[in-house]
């Protein structure tokens, strides 16, 4: 006989049950004494919540840990910023803030807005070693070395700066110029009445208004800066470059307050 | 949706409402489980009656159990309940102060098989292995006995079974491996004396 007889034989004995009267009997035997000793009946909603909590635990053990990872990360990402946004440069919690903000950048798919994004991180972290460096108790020979480190940093930043301004794409900046043009227009219509002037968008021509006791006045040309949109990227780009050549300037005169305030002349112009 | 994971949502329904102290959840499980306790709880004994009065103590022991204890994972409720079974019956042999001594063949008491699906040359080809091993299993070692009935006629597993007799996996199937071998001993003895009578 080999085993497998042998097992097949066992299983036969699986067929042997309790008397079906004791069962039956046995049973509610059980559930009255059972019903006495602490047993409740759930409520619909207890009944609802186990089901739903054992079909997720049941359909998506993994995707599930995989959901609560990725909701962890997102949730900390964009919470972990907040948290760190204040740490200083010469804190110990800065390399935190750069974490963060590393992996808040990498959570945007928008090239464009990263891009801005990241112009006003890297605009900010100069505006910050600014502030550092202008405070004399920290400026000082004690902290020569991390001054070096701050001064490389600061050059990293505004270059940085650059880099990723020339990575923004000309839509991007167009838009913004688009809502100057229209915003000029409309200013200069609010004057038509002291001037007596009409202007026309569409061929960057003003004309004179034929109003009775007005002086006729020539057709007025509107400089190309305010409403051309093929060059604004290069514009924008190019007068960004030109303060942040200041900037350098400034900072390299220690003039830490006015580098700072160029940085957020440069941080609005990209806001804008 | 697969079987699997329907089986899988099952157990976890049972047991977060056990965890809840709900009597209809704990009175499904006992539907589940009461026959196999009952069996293994008679093939340790011997005795039907017994079997009943310690297979009822058994889930009663068990509801006991959920109530003051927390409940870690829905693998261990069948350990849980075979566990709750196999002390019980120590200690009824601590009361009774004797161990399995008397044949599974109760003349007064016929076992019951419930089967209708089967022909009759079936049936009397069940009945004959049936007789056989129930004479020959009390006839084996205790731990050789519990685990033949937990592996072949429980189903369960090497890690449940690992779990409910505190044994390493790889002694449970060393024990499984030499309990099938000395069973197959006795059953081939029995054959072949027959045989002899026969001829």
């Amino acid at each position: 006989m080999t085993n497998k007889e042998l097992i097949a034989k066992l299983d036969s004995l699986k067929n042997i049950n309790p008397d079906a009267n004791w069962l039956s009997n046995n049973r509610e035997l059980l559930l009255s004494q059972i019903s006495n000793s602490g047993a409740r009946e759930l409520s619909a909603w207890s009944v609802f919540v186990i089901n739903f909590s054992s079909l997720a635990k049941a359909a998506s053990k993994p995707a599930y840990a995989l959901g609560a990872f990725i909701l962890i990360l997102l949730t900390g990402s964009i919470f972990s910023h907040q948290a760190f946004s204040s740490a200083k440069p010469n804190d110990s919690l800065y390399i935190a803030r750069i974490i963060s903000e590393k992996a808040k950048l990498n959570t945007m798919f928008n090239a464009d807005e990263r891009n801005k994004l990241a112009v006003q991180f890297a605009t900010e972290h100069a505006q910050d070693i600014s502030a550092v460096l202008a405070d004399p108790q920290f400026n000082n020979d004690e902290n020569k070395d991390q001054v070096a480190k701050l001064n490389e940093s600061f050059n990293d930043e505004i270059n940085s700066v650059k880099t990723h301004i020339s990575y923004l794409s000309p839509k991007a900046v167009k838009n913004n110029t688009i809502n100057d043009v229209s915003d000029t227009v409309s200013m200069a219509n609010s004057l038509k009445d002291s001037d007596g002037v009409q202007i026309f968008e569409d061929n960057n021509k003003v004309n004179p208004v034929l109003t009775p006791g007005a002086k006729a006045t020539s057709v007025l040309n509107i400089p190309n800066t305010l409403l051309a949109t093929t060059t604004a990227s290069t514009t924008t780009e190019v007068s960004a470059d030109s303060v942040l050549d200041e900037v350098k300037q400034l900072f390299e005169k220690k003039d830490y307050t006015k580098a700072s305030d160029k940085l957020k002349e440069v941080d609005e112009m990209i806001k804008n | 949706m697969p079987n699997n994971l329907i089986k899988k949502f099952k157990n976890k329904q049972a047991f977060s409402k056990l965890k809840s102290h709900d009597k209809e959840a704990f009175i499904k499980v006992y539907d589940e489980s009461v026959n196999d306790i009952y069996r293994f709880v008679y093939f340790k004994i011997g005795s039907k009656e017994e079997a009943n009065d310690i297979t009822s103590m058994v889930f009663l022991k068990t509801w006991n159990h959920i109530q003051n204890n927390t409940l870690e994972d829905s693998k261990t409720l069948r350990a849980l309940l075979y566990k709750i079974a196999r002390n019980t019956i120590i200690d009824h042999y601590r009361e009774t102060g004797n161990k399995i001594t008397a044949s599974l063949d109760d003349e007064d008491n016929k076992i019951e098989v419930v089967d209708d699906s089967r022909n009759p040359q079936e049936k009397m080809d069940q009945e004959a292995n049936l007789e056989l091993i129930k004479s020959k299993l009390p006839l084996l070692k205790e731990e050789y006995r519990e685990v033949i009935v937990m592996k072949f006629i429980s189903d369960l597993t090497l890690e449940e079974i690992s779990d409910i007799s505190g044994k390493t996996r790889g002694n449970v199937r060393v024990l499984l491996h030499r309990a099938l071998g000395a069973l197959r001993e006795l059953v081939e003895e029995d054959t072949n004396n027959r045989n002899k009578e026969g001829a």
